[in-house]
């Protein structure tokens, strides 16, 4: 359905509206040491309306789209927001108004490949994997295609069509040590559809090289000792720092939920040179992994520089927050399917690169760690954060030694920070998150490599 | 929205017609109403109603497998031939298959029907209850929700099995704050057939609002030693949701798994019994169906100590030579021990009360590390303080080979009934 179609409806609103038309189609390939156990293709879509009235919110959403259930969807979430104000008095939401209107669509202008070119496409790197590392004990992969399309209407008067797609392929390499499996998972993709990210599989060769070099050395490598530890983050990790350990405790429903960073606001959090910002859809003149020109309450997607050299500046809001707060919106309002309604979310964050270069950083460790990759990670209110990591190396006399084994590394991000004493001159993107908030939802993070101290855990 | 049998029986014969060899209609419809507190206020009614068909082709041993929620009769004839074109294109793997048939059989749980009213009131009542009870208590974010899931399972075998459920959900987030002192965020849940029962007199909530409030005033723990660990029920149900992955299809079909071959062997202390009680009436959240469209049995996938029983689904087992599960896992019941909670702690010289584990998923070897949350440090038999920034490190399979004990007490959470449990040999370090 088109903003057109939608706007045959505007008439249903009495109240503050919002009417979105979503349809997610996902195709999914998993092959486990060359068989396809998974081939599977999915299609998820809807309309939902989400109603203001009365200091309330009723929501409501339907599988079907025609003229009769947007009818349905709009009514219902207006009975549902009465429901509440029957039950309790509140003060009316303080909802700012914005009207962003715009089309933003990353499709591929190439001819489509099918899903049997696809499948082709993964038996090609297995088969290559298969030839030119014996060593393996096995190898997973998993392609992962997403395409997330939304038209918005809001009783205010946005109007917003996207089409979001993100192409992953994830490869898992696993080597016995010791008795032991160890394993490497890299993922490669990120925004477009297949044709744009992935062109022969031969092209994906090289770094397949690179981690399996990283493998061999991590299968030989040893544990981390436990404690806190001189570190150089490197960019994928300085990402997921910004994004779990700063950026969830700036989240205005998050501040407003308990979040320490409440307390900090225009006060020195981090070293002076560090910047970190939320970026709705461009950085530093290139289109982020996850853009966002318009969010699903219809608020135009802006820049939220989080923290200005070292100082907490803002936090990412949407229209209730920031109303709460009595500033404007930021544009962080998402929903993962047509029947969530919009949370805060992040959009891409990132640290901003230094002047540094990465082999002046781990020249000026004597000891401490080289963290390369981030597995899972986990944040708190109180800004303390875990993060798995599954690369690394040791520093040693401004060297890198042996490998790393999985560790953790945790903190206090407002103290950490502090220590931070130099950034790299390179900013690096990673376009394969997904943060998981009540609903998933695709994440760009980003950074440059970061010396610090940090704690670990070891063995 | 309404279960459509005509929709999965058409459906089905024309797979065959469209040349299936084998072919499954699972249809699903789901209706949702929730609650959402958001700032310590009730401040979101959400209703959704859903459709789900999942159709699976295996042609010539190749399969292949399509989801979607427009059920108009054109988007089905659409996507029936997609998913042969899927099959058409896959890889033929002998291990594809469907389930055997067997008698036609329906099942039914829970109400049809949510309490508005009364899930309001609980929820009024809970913020109340807080207030005075737990005043430092956050709460950032409740849920509390009724779905009703309708199910059909229909295939070319003749398998034909409905199954009803419907259920309340509630889970929290909160934390607790005094001045500018924070404690760390936790969480927990709780599954009912009705709303009834006041919110904080079910599974832990109020034990957690408790000591959420006694953790605004933590303490680093200094230098790096190896202890006890006191797995809360919480924290240990993460933890044999951990330890049964590894008994499922990836890590098998990998050859990855740490459990492989220890079928009949022991794998854990005796006084470790842990069953999988999908058809238990003490769990709200159990099931009768499996993801493959076999009808579920109860198990117990360790036998004091011994492993009974991998959690192979059909693929799986095919694909392995292994037996496949009667059930998809989950709805764990852990036997209770000998030993009460008091006495438990008592026995640990220096340890931790584990009450969240914040970290990375375990190597394949088993290995882990991570944070403790919400946790106290145990000396000489006493909970002493709650601990600050305190890692744990420790491998899965040796902490159970190691358990030195179970709790008399268990908690309920309508989905799991766990105890703690008494760990010993991990690794604690401070900062």
């Amino acid at each position: 359905m088109n903003i057109s179609d939608l706007k045959t409806h505007s008439h249903l609103f009495d109240d503050y509206t919002e009417l979105r038309v979503q349809q997610n189609r996902n195709v999914g390939l998993t092959m486990i040491n060359g068989d396809l156990v998974r081939n599977a293709r999915s299609v998820q879509g809807g309309v939902s309306a989400r109603v203001a009235k009365d200091g309330f919110w009723g929501f409501c959403s339907t599988p079907e789209a025609d003229g009769a259930a947007l009818e349905r969807v709009v009514g219902r979430a207006s009975t549902n927001a009465k429901v509440l104000a029957g039950r309790s008095s509140r003060a009316g939401l303080l909802l700012p108004s914005t009207q962003a209107s715009g089309e933003y669509a990353w499709e591929t202008a190439a001819d489509r490949r099918s899903q049997k070119e696809l499948i082709e496409f993964l038996e090609a790197i297995d088969a290559h994997i298969v030839e030119t590392y014996p060593k393996l004990s096995s190898r997973l992969m998993a392609l992962s295609n997403l395409d997330m399309q939304k038209t918005l209407l809001t009783s205010q008067g946005a109007e917003a069509h996207s089409m979001t797609p993100r192409s992953l392929i994830y490869i898992q390499m696993t080597m016995e040590s010791g008795g032991e499996p160890v394993d490497l998972m890299e993922s490669y993709g990120g925004l477009g559809q297949f044709e744009d990210r992935f062109d022969d599989p031969s092209a994906l060769f090289p770094t397949l090289a690179k981690q399996y070099e990283h493998l061999v050395a991590k299968a030989e490598g040893v544990y981390a000792d436990a404690g806190p530890k001189t570190c150089i983050l490197d960019a994928e990790l300085a990402g997921i720092l910004a994004h779990e350990a700063i950026g969830h405790t700036t989240e205005a429903d998050f501040v407003m939920g308990g979040s320490v960073a409440g307390q900090f606001m225009d006060k020195p959090v981090a070293d002076p040179m560090v910047t970190l910002v939320d970026f709705a859809h461009t950085a530093l003149g290139d289109t982020c992994p996850v853009p966002v020109h318009i969010d699903d309450e219809g608020t135009e997607a802006l820049d939220c520089t989080i923290i200005d050299q070292g100082v907490l500046r803002k936090f990412m809001h949407n229209k209730e927050s920031a109303g709460h707060f009595e500033t404007a919106p930021t544009g962080n309002a998402r929903a993962y399917q047509f029947s969530d309604e919009p949370l805060i979310r992040m959009r891409n964050t990132a640290i901003m690169p230094g002047q540094s270069k990465i082999e002046e950083m781990i020249a000026s460790v004597e000891d401490g760690y080289y963290l390369m990759k981030p597995g899972n990670g986990q944040a708190d209110t109180t800004s303390e954060f875990m993060f798995a990591v599954t690369l690394g190396y040791e520093i040693k006399n401004g060297k890198l030694g042996r490998g790393l084994r999985d560790t953790t590394i945790s903190g206090v991000a407002f103290d950490m920070l502090k220590t931070v004493s130099m950034l790299s001159d390179e900013m690096k993107w990673t376009g394969a998150g997904m943060c998981g908030k009540k609903q998933p939802i695709p994440v760009g993070m980003g950074g440059p490599a970061l010396k610090c101290t940090v704690n670990l855990g070891g063995k | 929205m309404k279960l459509d049998r005509d929709l999965a029986d058409s459906t089905l014969e024309a797979l065959k017609k469209a040349g299936a060899d084998k072919a499954q209609c699972v249809l699903r419809v789901m209706d949702k109403s929730e609650f959402t507190v958001n700032a310590g206020k009730i401040d979101l009614l959400r209703t959704t109603e859903n459709g789900s068909l999942t159709l699976t082709a295996i042609t010539d041993d190749k399969k292949g497998s399509l989801n979607l929620n427009e059920l108009d009769p054109e988007s089905v004839a659409r996507a029936v031939d997609e998913v042969i074109g899927l099959a058409q294109i896959s890889q033929a793997d002998e291990a594809n298959d469907i389930a055997e048939g067997g008698e036609s059989q329906s099942f039914e749980a829970g109400p049809t029907e949510p309490d508005l009213g009364a899930m309001y009131d609980r929820l009024e009542n809970l913020l109340e209850y807080s207030k005075e009870h737990h005043p430092l208590a956050i709460y950032d974010q409740m849920v509390y929700d009724f779905s009703s899931i309708q199910s059909l399972f229909r295939n070319s075998n003749a398998v034909d099995l409905s199954e009803r459920k419907g259920g309340y959900s509630f889970s929290a987030m909160f934390s607790s704050r005094e001045g500018a002192k924070s404690a760390s965020f936790n969480y927990t849940g709780y599954y009912s057939h009705d709303a009834k029962k006041e919110l904080w007199k079910c599974g832990s909530l109020d034990r957690l609002l408790r000591e959420n409030g006694q953790q605004v005033n933590t303490e680093s723990l200094q230098g790096k030693f190896t202890g006890d660990v006191i797995f809360t029920p919480d924290c240990l149900e993460e933890f044999l949701g951990t330890v049964t992955s590894f008994l499922s299809d990836g890590p098998m079909i990998t050859g990855n798994s740490i459990y492989k071959d220890s079928i009949g062997q022991s794998i854990a202390a005796p006084s470790l019994t842990l069953h999988s009680h999908p058809l238990s009436s003490e769990l709200a959240s159990g099931y009768h169906v499996t993801g493959d469209g076999t009808v579920a049995q109860n198990s117990t996938i360790i036998d004091k100590g011994q492993l009974t029983t991998h959690l192979l689904g059909l693929y799986g087992a095919r694909k392995t030579g292994g037996q496949r599960a009667v059930n998809d896992g989950g709805c764990f019941v852990v036997e209770p021990g000998d030993t009460p909670l008091e006495q438990m702690i008592g026995n640990v010289e220096r340890g931790v009360l584990l009450g969240r584990f914040s970290g990375g998923n375990p190597t394949d070897s088993g290995d882990f590390s991570g944070v403790a949350k919400n946790s106290f440090l145990i000396e000489n038999g006493k909970v002493t303080q709650p601990l600050a920034e305190t890692m744990l490190s420790g491998n899965i399979a040796r902490m159970l080979e190691t358990i030195r004990s179970i709790s008399s007490e268990r908690t309920h959470f309508g989905n799991a009934i766990i105890p703690w449990l008494h760990a010993q040999g991990l690794t604690i370090s401070g900062a």
